[in-house]
């Protein structure tokens, strides 16, 4: 799970003219209607932001991320699949509309948290290295570009503000923050806190989940993955400790943000997986809820 | 009823890439309550249990607002929220209906009556959004491009809530704070930015020629003290438009669907229960009405 560094995530509400822009590219890119909390705490690092976007952008909007994003997706519902399953839609009684708008909301971090690994992944291999890494032959992945823009039907990336107005609310986030050692309540927590029996039924459900040896290995997993999949990236990416230092940030600190990140992302994977599962049958829920078109020639200009 | 317990009887309908969410209750002639800005379907929570007794009651959020669709990628004028309205209710088999509007409901109610009449069968204008004198100075500001970077979702909320407690005659904060509800997140108060930049009298100063003509019945109910829209707007909007009369709620004010649900619902149900034949008779002017 994700632990923040010292600096405090930037809100798209409260972001500068610059950030801003980027944050906006960053939706265009990855085809999503919010900013998750690890490109809000990059934009706290004012001048690595748009060093990190430029390098990461190329990979970003090729096939060869959207499909090992996909793969994850897959392997991922396959873990959630060989799990005990949650039953919490049964459980939590939302109403048609509520159940409407909580599907959507998981299908769109369905969507979405498999790119993020695929994006840490790679970001925390550049990070790693002190020049950057030249590109041995020719990768596997394609340099197709896909289309931009979130799909029509993607939710908004809503959230519960903190702290949470509603007691029961505040209790859930907290005993999730305490579980699993984080300092700030990921997106996704807050989303589903919209439906506060919801959150309440599902973390009652994940809890004892969490903590056991299959799950464990089922993360290891995903994260092994991602690290594979990054490296299928078709575009090198011109990132390093030497180039960030040269700006004067902070290159361990931007690692350690980086890995955690890395870190926690294939627990949120999973239990989305394990939440859409209640919804969809795992031969639906490994397909891309939101599969994208080769970027049209007009998009291309 | 506390908002929640609303909001888990809403059920939803896709109408092309949007969704509504609506409450249905009750069997029989369908009325359907349209909320106003920057309200939502709770605003009738207290009206719906007198009217479900005799009718099928539909509640819908508008698109933007409550807990319908608030995704960036659609209009939400007056003009185009009617048009939804239209197709949301014909994706539920609903071709005619009476209409209770309030406030901006009510300009969207006004605007089907005007050009869908075939859907209307009868028309209730409650404290509505009227001629030139809507919206008020703080929705006004808040549709301001600027005004989602200048205050927090917090800090919208709190506005909006000491804006809105002089339409209460008293003030209920949990009332006044289920209102507000769907605001209170980064997205709910965007989307209520996006929808007061949409808010533009012009669309209820080009009614104004057709008031004359229109065809279903109407009923101008309006608070006494209702401070949001003025009372000389309800007696114009009654004395201008054909086969209308004017009802003023003693002591209410601009809420008082909510305030006062049982003083509300006497003239709106008796307004439902006259013959048609009856008050297509009306003349256009009703005494009642009188000029400005």
């Amino acid at each position: 799970m994700i632990v923040l560094g010292s600096r405090k995530p930037v809100t798209e509400q409260m972001a500068s003219e610059a950030v801003a822009k980027t944050f906006e590219e960053i939706k265009q890119a990855l085809r999503v209607t919010g900013i998750s909390l690890n490109f809000r705490t990059y934009a706290a690092y004012e001048r690595f932001f748009p060093l990190m976007w430029a390098a990461m952008r190329p990979n970003v909007e090729t096939r060869a991320f959207e499909e090992a994003a996909d793969r994850l997706r897959e392997e991922a519902v396959h873990a959630a699949a060989g799990m005990e399953r949650l039953s919490v839609l049964a459980r939590a009684q939302l109403g048609e509309s509520q159940a409407f708008q909580a599907e959507n909301a998981l299908l769109l971090y369905h969507y979405l948290n498999p790119k993020l690994l695929i994006f840490q992944a790679a970001l925390a291999r550049a990070l790693e290295q002190d020049t950057p890494e030249p590109r041995a032959g020719k990768a596997a992945g394609s340099a197709e570009l896909i289309e931009r823009g979130a799909p029509a039907r993607m939710p908004p990336m809503e959230m519960v503000e903190e702290p949470a107005d509603d007691p029961v609310v505040r209790r859930t986030l907290r005993d999730i923050r305490h579980t699993l050692s984080l300092e700030e309540t990921h997106s996704d927590y807050r989303t589903l806190a919209l439906w506060p029996r919801y959150l309440s039924a599902a973390w009652q459900r994940m809890k004892p989940i969490v903590k056991t040896d299959g799950y464990d290995t089922a993360c290891v997993r995903l994260g092994e993955a991602a690290r594979r999949l990054a490296q299928t990236l078709p575009h090198p990416i011109e990132l390093s400790r030497e180039l960030v230092g040269r700006e004067g940030e902070d290159a361990d600190a931007l690692l350690a943000d980086t890995k955690r990140f890395e870190t926690a992302l294939p627990g949120l994977i999973l239990n989305v997986s394990l939440l859409v599962l209640d919804w969809q049958a795992p031969e639906l829920a490994r397909r891309s809820p939101f599969p994208a078109k080769a970027r049209s020639r007009t998009e291309a200009l | 009823m506390h908002w929640r317990q609303f909001q888990e009887l809403q059920k939803v309908a896709e109408v092309g890439d949007r969704f509504i969410s609506y409450v249905e209750a009750g069997e029989g002639p369908v009325v359907v309550l349209l909320h106003g800005a920057p309200t939502w379907g709770y605003l009738f929570h207290r009206l719906l249990p007198i009217l479900e007794r005799r009718y099928r009651v539909l509640v819908p959020d508008l698109p933007g607002y409550g807990f319908s669709d608030r995704s960036d990628r659609f209009s939400r004028c007056a003009h185009r929220q009617a048009e939804r309205l239209c197709a949301f209710l014909q994706s539920i088999g609903v071709e005619r209906a009476s209409f209770i509007g309030h406030d901006l409901g009510a300009a969207i109610a006004l605007r089907l009556a005007v050009y869908h009449p075939e859907r209307v069968e009868r028309l209730a204008l409650v404290d509505a959004a009227a001629y030139d004198c809507w919206p008020p100075p703080f929705l006004h500001e808040l549709g301001h491009p600027s005004a989602f970077k200048r205050w927090t979702p917090a800090a919208i909320s709190k506005r909006l809530a000491k804006s809105l407690a002089p339409g209460f005659v008293k003030p209920e904060p949990d009332l006044l704070a289920g209102l507000l509800a769907p605001y209170s997140t980064e997205i709910g108060a965007l989307s209520l930015v996006r929808d007061c930049a949409a808010l533009d009298c012009s669309e209820t100063m080009e009614l104004v020629p057709f008031l004359p003509t229109l065809q279903a019945p109407s009923l101008v109910l309006w608070g006494e003290q209702d401070v949001l829209q003025p009372l000389d707007a309800g007696r114009r909007l009654a004395w201008e438009s054909a086969r209308s009369r004017l009802s003023v709620l003693p002591g209410a004010g601009h809420f008082s669907v909510l305030e006062q649900p049982a003083e509300a619902a006497a003239p709106l149900t008796q307004f439902l229960e006259t013959p048609l034949q009856a008050l297509l008779g009306r003349s256009p002017a009703s005494p009642a009405a009188g000029p400005l």
